[in-house]
């Protein structure tokens, strides 16, 4: 009895937890598609800031402006995290340690000062103006940091012998990354893309600093507080969570299916 | 040698404080089956990888067919190679694994083919082409392994250790299999072990290494019979070891005064009468016999093996000696019992070094 019981206390633990963890989420869903979100019960559901939504262009604009930031930055950031994880754990070099800790220290600097300093460096010394290529450029700061993090965690399981097994068969070096390493260690390399380029997707701070007038959509967000949130933006959010989701799911589905294999050993 | 397909000269390398090479000079002939031999750290992967070219040396000279290969980066060596753990690429098929080297080679689609074709019969590998590594059993990824090593057929073949993941009956099966692969293909194969049982069974000459050092280099008979160091002789076989103070020495042969008993052994190192002196007798090499011997003692426990037996025997100076013979109804625990050994049978050596 007491076994069930404590069984029925799990689950009810369990799903306590997941609602506090996914009820925010939810809510906004919900709201997305009520007439009122002063106090949004009864229900009453309606699709219209959906349609206000398609037809706010400066929505699209910071879509748009969010998404050329997020994919530049999550480009520059894994090319440069993956040639700086395979140069530490595949020809350990001395003092990868701290050529490591430098390439992480990023992580605990707050956005805020990346995103004031980089706009001071850029303009006082490089002579750059705050444009989406700045902010690339500064996103990619911090960026690089966590997917040097998410790459260095995938490839220290990689047993880099293949590649020197692949050289004695007579693979330059470029031939051994196209034909063993990338093909193997892609996974990750795709991970750490999309986790940088979900940072700078998701950027306020730096991006702000970077582009002043120029709307993201955390600053279209951010700026809509003041004169109150407009329901066009939770129906904004709850795209972007659904097609976050639908993203995962399809992720799933495809290391599932063997698609894509995330052990590099046989 | 003439047909030398492998010559290392005066190779030395260090990593650090510890020195993985000494000093090494090594032939190896067009048909010859090469054990390097050692226990873990001895350095003999890393004289393998700086033959293959992942390593590189830092004095000496490496020359593969006539060609000085020291400096060349190892996809310009063109040899063949079979790792440990079987490094098999994961996300190829046997088939792609196996011809890997032939597509660095750019070769054309029917010389792979055929090549495939032949290989795949020399390993038996026949039906698995189109399998994953991890749809493989251990000894179907050692087959893949070599044939990959092979397909190209090499001017040289280097093996590291390639069955210590086995089990002993598969290890048995591949020792042959191996040896039989060598022989058919008359290349030179270079085969490094930290078993001895393999290097003996497989290799016609072999080395053996220590602290980066060449202890003893010659044909596997000469070695396990006849060793010139210390280490060789207390390594190969499994020598009973006998410590003792020389007391004459008659040409070859020492005498050494062993706990009240004289024993004989063949000197070496320039022991002289009155040096201490350490003993080496392979466990095979000594004769029991129930009526007479030099070494009068009693059987203190039998360790049957099937073909052979070991009696350990408690000599009446206290000290205990194993014998490996076949299995006599007569030879019983609590039994009365001679030893003894030829002089040549027994090889002496400065104690202490």
């Amino acid at each position: 009895m007491f076994r069930n019981l404590s069984i029925t206390l799990q689950i009810v633990m369990l799903v306590a937890l997941y609602i506090f963890l996914y009820m925010p989420i939810l809510y906004i869903v919900y709201v997305s598609m009520q007439t009122t979100a002063i106090w949004p019960f009864p229900p009453d559901f309606t699709g219209e800031h959906y349609v206000n939504l398609w037809h706010a262009t400066d929505y699209h604009t910071g879509f748009r402006n969010s998404l050329i930031i997020g994919i530049g930055t999550g480009m520059i950031s894994s090319v440069i995290a993956t040639m700086a994880v395979i140069g530490i754990l595949k020809y350990r070099v001395k003092g990868s340690k701290l050529i490591a800790g430098l390439f992480l220290s990023p992580l605990f600097i707050a956005h805020i000062l990346i995103g004031i300093s980089s706009l001071m460096f850029n303009k006082t010394l490089l002579g750059l103006p705050g444009n989406l290529f700045s902010a690339i450029i500064a996103n990619a700061t911090y960026a690089t940091a966590f997917a040097f993090l998410v790459l260095l965690a995938q490839l220290a399981r990689y047993d880099w012998r293949l590649d020197e097994a692949a050289m004695v068969f007579g693979a330059t070096p470029r031939r051994t990354f196209r034909e063993i390493t990338l093909p193997l260690v892609w996974p990750a390399i795709f991970g750490a893309f999309i986790v940088s380029f979900l940072l700078a997707f998701n950027n306020l701070e730096i991006s702000f600093y970077n582009l002043g007038a120029t709307p993201t959509l955390p600053t279209l967000a951010w700026g809509s507080l003041r004169h109150g949130i407009s329901q066009e933006l939770y129906a904004l959010a709850a795209l972007i969570n659904a097609a976050v989701f639908s993203f995962l799911g399809l992720l799933y589905i495809l290391i599932r299916s063997g698609v894509i294999r995330m052990d590099f050993k046989d | 040698m003439s047909d030398t397909v492998l010559t290392l000269e005066h190779v030395s390398k260090n990593f650090g404080a510890i020195t993985a090479a000494d000093d090494i000079n090594i032939e190896v002939g067009q048909t010859e089956f090469f054990a390097l031999l050692g226990p873990s750290g001895s350095g003999k992967t890393t004289m393998l990888r700086m033959i293959a070219g992942l390593e590189t040396p830092d004095t000496g000279r490496i020359v593969i067919g006539g060609t000085d290969v020291t400096r060349l980066p190892p996809y310009k060596r063109g040899i063949g190679m079979v790792f440990q753990d079987f490094l098999l690429f994961p996300h190829k098929t046997v088939a792609e694994n196996i011809t890997f080297p032939l597509k660095m080679q750019r070769s054309s689609d029917t010389e792979k083919a055929e090549h495939l074709q032949w290989v795949v019969n020399l390993v038996h590998l026949e039906g698995l082409e189109d399998r994953y590594p991890h749809q493989l059993s251990g000894g179907q990824k050692q087959r893949v392994a070599l044939a990959r090593g092979l397909v190209s057929r090499p001017s040289l073949l280097l093996l590291d250790e390639p069955l210590a993941n086995l089990d002993r009956e598969l290890r048995k099966e591949m020792e042959v299999e191996i040896r039989r692969f060598q022989l058919e293909l008359g290349i030179p194969f270079v085969y490094v072990t930290h078993n001895q049982e393999e290097a003996l069974t497989m290799s016609d000459r072999m080395a053996i290494m220590r602290d980066g050092k060449m202890e003893q280099v010659g044909e596997k008979f000469s070695l396990y019979h006849n060793p010139t160091s210390q280490f060789v002789a207390s390594f190969l076989g499994s020598p009973n070891v006998f410590s003792g103070r020389v007391s004459a020495v008659d040409g070859e042969i020492a005498t050494l005064d062993w706990h009240g008993h004289a024993i004989q052994a063949r000197a070496h190192g320039g022991l002289k009468p009155g040096d201490a002196a350490t003993c080496y007798v392979k466990s095979e090499k000594i004769a029991i016999e129930t009526d007479a011997g030099e070494m009068s003692g009693e059987i203190r426990d039998v360790i049957f093996k099937g073909q052979y037996a070991d009696f350990l025997v408690l000599l009446d100076n206290g000290e205990e000696v194993t014998v490996s013979s076949s299995h006599r109804g007569q030879l019983v625990k609590g039994a009365k019992t001679h030893i003894i050994w030829k002089p040549e049978n027994a090889d002496g050596f400065p104690a202490g070094e």
